[in-house]
């Protein structure tokens, strides 16, 4: 049995400290994964909180042997994603949020600096397709293995591999335009 | 045998999640090393960039306290404990408002920490919810009431306390509707044991199963009386703290709160004599 099915497992007993250590293992993973999708930091907020509940709440039914944890718990997130921009009647947002978290211990210049690089990325992440967006954004953002990202989305990881393939060199070519 | 490209490029990636240069990668495949080197090197930007992405410290903060909570009352054990109770597939959906209710129990005594302007808040009320509808037993509903009556007067002085005025006197329409409703459920209620109060023998016939319900509405006014002590000893402390704004709503709210607690005692005890 590995570390995560151990710790797994016994948060599915009713262990706290272990649900608790998934919670940390996987919470700024979550977050990042919501914030690249909808590009705004209070609905990531607050989504980010609901995935949690309602990974609580059915922690006790999950089973380790259908899909990896992870898979299991972006699931989760990428359903409350959806489930969140059908309500707000409105596609993944387009416009760039100024209130953007980064990483605390940059000093101002390279905050600066780096929010421009994350703007400039997230808006060609946008410009791929739906599922190359996805892929790219469980992979890269939320680092997922290939075999959870297909569980996440329940594509095979062939398909996972190419839609990876294909979003990177689209990125590529976006990127190379800029310079 | 030839690997296709998703392949390869996967590998390399794999590879770089775990450590090695993109050079590494190259050494390995140095018929596609031209291909590979520029889709490794955009990979690397997104990562990089991607990863300066972090939830606000602040936020993360509230949040692990919050489940801290939530996790210290046992939400998640209890919840494993109800699911093997049941086996029929309508019975899913009755867990999933079970293991609602036994979040709610968590946040329950995190009450003060969840306020109506915080997220978490349409969770606890859902869980109240939860667990009116699964206590089949009026006497249960009304002991219920009495809790969550309680629970918003709580709500209400720590509103207070933070000068969030607005929503004070919202709270205290809420504590007049569970007071409301605990008369509601005695009137056509059960005994906690399960014989309906309107079954009840008559004295000559049962005394002891009689002096059940008077025991049970004796039970009810006094859990009232007391949650009626409490309630009102935190409304006037936080009378004392609560900032200049929020004290006329807060006087207001104590004396509504006050009123409908003793009409709910007053109707109780005269709907038992």
């Amino acid at each position: 049995m590995s570390i995560e099915e151990d710790v797994v497992c016994r948060a599915v007993k009713g262990d706290k400290g272990a649900f608790a250590q998934l919670y940390e293992d996987h919470f700024d993973k979550i977050y990042r994964y919501i914030y690249v999708r909808l590009r705004n930091q209070d609905e990531a907020e607050d989504l980010t909180q609901e995935v949690f509940i309602k990974a609580l709440q059915a922690i006790g039914s999950y089973k380790w042997k259908n899909l990896p944890f992870a898979s299991w718990l972006f699931r989760i997130a990428h359903n409350q994603i959806i489930d969140h921009v059908r309500k707000q009647g409105k596609v993944e947002k387009v416009d760039w949020d100024d209130n953007i978290s980064l990483a605390e211990e940059l000093d101002p210049g390279l905050i600066a600096e780096r929010e421009l690089e994350v703007e400039d990325l997230l808006e060609k992440i946008r410009k791929l397709s739906p599922a190359q967006r996805e892929v790219i954004s469980l992979r890269f953002t939320a680092e997922l293995s290939v075999a959870e990202v297909a569980g996440v989305l329940g594509k095979s990881p062939g398909t996972v591999k190419a839609l990876q393939y294909n979003g990177i060199v689209a990125l590529k070519k976006m990127l190379l335009v800029n310079r | 045998m030839t690997r296709k490209i998703e392949d390869i490029l996967n590998n390399c990636l794999e590879r770089l999640f775990r450590g090695e240069s993109i050079r590494d990668c190259l050494e390995s495949y140095p018929e596609q090393a031209s291909e590979l080197e520029l889709l490794l090197r955009t990979s690397v930007t997104i990562i990089q960039t991607s990863s300066a992405i972090q939830p606000a410290p602040q936020f993360k903060t509230r949040v692990r306290s919050q489940f801290e909570a939530i996790l210290r009352q046992g939400g998640v054990k209890a919840e494993k404990a109800k699911i093997p109770l049941w086996g029929r597939k309508w019975a899913v959906a009755v867990a999933s408002v079970v293991l609602v209710f036994l979040v709610g129990i968590g946040i329950t005594a995190a009450s003060t920490s969840v306020l109506p302007d915080e997220s978490l808040y349409s969770v606890k009320l859902s869980a109240e919810q939860a667990r009116l509808a699964l206590t089949l037993s009026d006497a249960g509903k009304a002991k219920l009431h009495i809790q969550f009556a309680e629970r918003r007067a709580g709500e209400v002085a720590e509103m207070a306390r933070q000068g969030k005025s607005e929503k004070i006197l919202v709270l205290a329409e809420q504590v007049a509707n569970h007071l409301g409703k605990v008369y509601e459920a005695e009137k056509t209620g059960e005994i906690e044991q399960g014989t309906p109060r309107a079954l009840a023998p008559p004295p000559d016939k049962g005394a002891e199963d009689y002096s059940a319900v008077g025991g049970y509405v004796k039970e009810l006014t006094k859990m009232l009386d007391e949650s009626r002590g409490r309630s009102l000893r935190i409304l006037e402390s936080a009378l004392e703290e609560a900032p200049p704004r929020a004290k006329p709503s807060l006087q207001q709210a104590i004396e509504e709160i006050r009123a409908d607690y003793d009409e709910a005692l007053f109707k109780i005890e005269s709907g038992s004599n």
